[in-house]
């Protein structure tokens, strides 16, 4: 019995652990890359490749933005200084910003000894007799006021104050109430306290970003946080929580509809053997598209295989197909060899259709089509000539539809009338509402949940973070240059700046003046016996000593021939690197430099007046427009491209079947369950995203399969029903693997799920009513 | 003669006790004195002020008005040589230059030096003992109802670059007098009780 049993179904599991084994050695060998940025296109403009690249690795994806709020306001400082000291401790961040932020000691040194080369003020006008003593008087007014301390520490051996101005201007009025070291978000209701972190790992490693996030939450545990509750925000964070909820929502899923298929088949067929033979030519299909995809691209970006994954959905209904349609005293060969020409024509319409995504010059895109196109050939061809022989014996039979079921499917046959009616709505209401939505916010492509995304803005508003949308690009190229071209810059903005056309510029020469600018203003420092001697005539009738001003001489003498502070030298100002490091930051060999504009009105005018610069070092980028821009390419590429796909599909079914119009037949349910989707989607207010248009293709799949092999059983009445009833089966079964996608959380799972429950029902209600109303017989 | 001595070397011995008189010992006075403060909800006082700077020749002088608001409340107004108004009220310090049209708010915490010359003046108005010794470490000696003099020296090593040290004295709950050390040079406040 036993011995019999092996001999049954070895092959069958054999297969299966062949095919675990060949997937499970591809997962290991293959890089499976899992960066949104890499999905895209590497941009057609200066611009866009620009964006692309901040996308991957810009400095903007290794942040980390922290709140923490659920206690009274002085344990929340506690807890702030707390895990700032934790953070700084631990070395893996390049930059901790919290409440306690101010310069070290040693900083300040280093500043201060180089406040002449780094100030702006640092000017011939301002070492004149009239102009020391103004900054005399005002010192000894200064010294009569509050500010007498702060003035007597720093004023004899600054009395032009550029040290005190550079400290105003680089750390700037924050917008953030700081109490007890800690930064309170301002009118926060609950109190909630901030930090922002900057990992040591580029964004694009999101091992590191991970570990940082682990960081974060250990210091926080750590500090005996009580009933506060930590928020955490960023791409390394975003990263970790979008595996982590599609792990959960798709657990939840699996589970989910594996149990309901399970019934279902059971209940359909009495076997469960049919799980395990629908799994052959999937996994084949999985593994042949992941082999190619990974030799073609050298790696398979993780979109691609989900999404992949998703569409070679449909090749569950092959196997499903090859029982339901056996005819009583034909073996499974047999059976496959008769409806070979239907599954074949299926199959490579399917794969036909996928052209659209081959030429959407999306790297995604393309490996997405290359992994589907692929996998459903190998599968088609696996359920032909493998499947059959793994159990040719096989007696797995489909029950009778129940009549409460059949009976309203009979009746819905031949109503061509009724579908063209349902089709004509759809379309009515796709016009009204303006045809399909494309998403052409880029957010939206992110797996993120809303509600994290929404966490997110909050932080970043709260932390006055500043708007990035209109960004200026400088370089690549030397430090130097890359600094030149920051200080052309700010003059030339400087107009619109003054006509309020833009608030302000965070610049990378604000916080390291180029070598040249260093230099000049080492050129416009006086030689020592000038300045003293300007000096005491400026300090004449002041109540000064006549040595006061001792530190001043022989920091400006110093000055003079101190050795221009870089990039490599500021690392000693860490709180100044800090800020420094987003604007001007080494990529490979050459440095990029980063401009942010504040506060802008007028965009035209700021595009313009860059555009006007005519320096190839200085590209305008504005990152909204671009993104949009990319996007609106591709929605365009993909229509182009998906209704060429259509025409060639077209073409296969006029050549295969002989004629126009039985190829319109074929198609028209196809098309009618497209529109009827789209119509669905558009009418629920879902904008399109990449993850609908490869639900769309699947679906176009399937709807091939239930079109084709619904027309294609010319026989009886009773051969139609049973195709009806196979058909039905496969579409319950696509409806019960992908439809409760609509039940999940993360937005493109829900995308996936909302489209194919809708398409699937669309597609064989359509395809049931395209077929002839049988003949009555006697 | 020989009691004469006696009585010299037991008031050297009484000295010595009382300078090695742990600091704690003085502890229900300036408790006592805290408390007092406390009770006052409300002063208003002229004052005098004297700031000598080492690079100065002649100390700067200053006069004004100070006003107290329990529980947080202090405003220090100048009237002369210029005119200039100091008000913290809770964590924000407002700054005023009227003849400038400077008017400008801080939070306190990005003002340490100012902090605590802030609360060495307001956290002994409030009574606040605790406040006071987060941020300095308190020397005191005299009574509550009498004469008192209270050093401060800032606890941390960045608030003593700028201020090294911080006397008040005064009599029962009014502060008459306070001198801060601060980078080589001296700050000394005369305080009169308006009526």
């Amino acid at each position: 019995m036993r011995a019999a049993s092996i001999r049954r179904y070895g092959p069958l599991l054999a297969a299966l652990l062949l095919l675990a084994a060949l997937g499970g050695a591809l997962a290991s060998v293959v890089r499976v890359r899992a960066d949104l940025a890499e999905f895209l296109p590497p941009g057609h403009t200066r611009a866009s490749e620009f964006l692309a690249r901040e996308l991957r690795s810009g400095v903007a994806t290794s942040l980390l933005l922290i709140g923490i709020e659920g206690v009274p306001p002085q344990e929340l400082a506690r807890l702030s200084r707390s895990l700032g000291a934790a953070l700084r401790a631990s070395g893996r961040f390049s930059f901790v910003g919290d409440g306690t932020t101010s310069l070290g000691d040693a900083e300040q040194a280093l500043l201060f000894r180089y406040r002449y080369l780094l100030s702006p003020e640092t000017r011939p006008e301002a070492f004149t007799e009239p102009a020391l003593r103004a900054r005399l008087e005002a010192l000894l007014d200064g010294l009569r006021s509050a500010a007498s301390p702060l003035l007597a520490r720093f004023g004899f051996a600054d009395p032009t104050g550029a040290f005190l101005n550079l400290a105003r201007s680089w750390l700037g009025e924050s917008h953030l109430e700081t109490r007890d070291g800690a930064w309170f978000a301002a009118a926060a209701s609950p109190p909630r306290v901030l930090l922002i972190a900057r990992s040591q790992g580029a964004g694009l490693d999101t091992e590191a970003q991970q570990q940082a996030v682990r960081e974060v939450r250990e210091a926080f545990a750590a500090a005996n946080p009580g009933p506060a509750r930590l928020l955490l925000s960023g791409p390394g964070v975003f990263a970790a929580q979008a595996a982590a909820t599609i792990r959960g929502d798709v657990h939840m899923v699996t589970a989910l509809s594996g149990g309901l298929l399970a019934a279902f088949l059971f209940w359909r067929y009495r076997s469960l053997l049919l799980l395990a033979l629908a799994a052959v030519p999937l996994g084949a299909g999985m593994v042949a598209g992941m082999a190619v995809t990974a030799l073609a691209f050298g790696s398979v970006h993780g979109i691609a295989l989900g999404f992949g994954m998703t569409m070679l959905g449909v090749t569950v209904d092959y196997p499903i197909l090859l029982l339901t349609l056996r005819q009583r005293g034909e073996s499974l060969p047999q059976a496959a060899a008769r409806i070979w020409p239907t599954l074949r024509l299926a199959a490579v319409a399917a794969a036909l259709g996928l052209v659209a995504m081959l030429g959407s010059g999306f790297p995604g895109l393309v490996q997405l089509g290359l992994f589907a196109a692929v996998g459903l050939l190998t599968a088609a061809v696996v359920t032909r000539w493998v499947l059959p022989r793994l159990l040719p014996e096989a007696r797995i039979e489909a029950r009778p539809l129940p009549r409460w079921l059949a009976h309203p499917l009979a009746a819905l046959r031949g109503r061509h009338g009724l579908a063209l009616g349902v089709v004509a709505v759809a379309a009515g209401v796709l016009l009204a509402l303006g045809g399909p939505r494309w998403q052409r916010d880029i957010a939206a492509l992110s797996p993120v949940p809303r509600a994290s995304q929404a966490l997110d803005e909050e932080l970043r508003r709260q932390l006055g973070a500043p708007d990035v949308r209109y960004l200026i690009a400088l370089g690549p190229g030397e430090e130097e240059m890359i600094l030149r071209a920051s200080e052309r810059l700010e003059a030339a903005l400087a107009p619109l700046v003054a006509r309020g056309a833009l608030a302000g510029l965070d610049l990378p020469s604000h916080y390291l003046p180029s070598r040249a600018t260093q230099q000049a203003r080492q050129a416009v420092l006086p030689e020592p016996d000038v300045l003293r001697e300007r000096l005491q005539a400026a300090m004449a009738g002041l109540p000064f000593r006549a040595n006061a001003f001792a530190p001043f001489l022989a920091a400006v003498a110093e000055s003079r021939s101190l050795p221009p502070l870089d990039a490599a030298a500021l690392a000693g100002a860490p709180t100044i690197a800090a800020r420094l490091s987003p604007l001007l930051s080494r990529r490979g060999d050459a440095w990029q430099g980063l401009a942010v504009a504040k506060g802008v009105t007028d965009p035209a005018a700021l595009a313009a007046a860059v555009a006007g610069l005519h320096d190839p070092a200085i590209l305008f980028v504005d990152t909204k427009g671009e993104t949009e821009g990319l996007l609106a390419s591709f929605a365009h590429a993909t229509v182009l491209w998906a209704a060429a796909g259509g025409v060639l599909v077209f073409g296969l079914f006029a050549w295969a079947l002989g004629g126009l119009r039985p190829a319109l037949r074929i198609a028209a349910p196809v098309g009618g369950a497209l529109v009827v989707t789209l119509a669905v989607l558009a009418a629920a207010g879902e904008a399109l995203t990449l993850f609908h248009l490869a639900s769309l293709l699947l679906l176009a799949a399937v709807s091939i399969d239930y079109s084709l092999f619904l027309r294609s059983s010319p026989g009886s009445p009773n051969e139609t029903g049973s195709s009806m009833g196979a058909v039905l089966n496969c579409a319950v079964c696509t409806l019960l693997t992908f439809g409760l996608l609509a039940f999940c959380g993360t937005p493109v799972l829900h995308g996936i799920g909302l489209t194919i429950a809708v398409g699937v029902a669309a597609a064989f209600l359509l395809a049931c009513a395209a077929v002839p109303r049988p003949a009555l017989r006697a | 003669m020989k009691n004469s001595r006696r009585a010299l070397v037991r008031g050297f011995a009484l000295a010595a006790a009382g300078l090695a008189l742990p600091v704690r010992a003085q502890e229900p006075a300036l408790e006592a004195l805290m408390r007092g403060m406390a009770a006052v909800r409300e002063r208003q006082e002229s004052f005098t002020e004297e700031k000598a700077i080492p690079e100065l020749d002649l100390p700067l002088p200053s006069q004004g008005t100070l006003h107290w608001a329990a529980p947080d409340r202090l405003e220090k107004h100048t009237t002369s040589p210029i005119e200039e108004r100091l008000r913290v009220q809770g964590d924000r310090l407002f700054y005023e230059r009227p003849d400038r049209g400077i008017a400008r708010e801080f939070g306190l915490e990005e003002q340490p030096e100012m902090r605590a010359l802030v609360e060495s003046i307001r956290a002994t108005l409030a009574g606040d003992l605790a406040a006071l010794r987060r941020y300095y470490d308190v020397n005191f000696s005299g009574s509550a109802d009498g004469d008192w003099r209270m050093a401060l020296t800032p606890l941390s090593v960045r608030l003593r670059a700028a201020v090294q040290r911080i006397v008040l004295a005064g009599h029962g709950p009014q502060i008459l007098s306070i001198e801060t050390d601060g980078g080589g040079g001296v700050t000394r406040m005369q305080i009169t009780p308006l009526p």
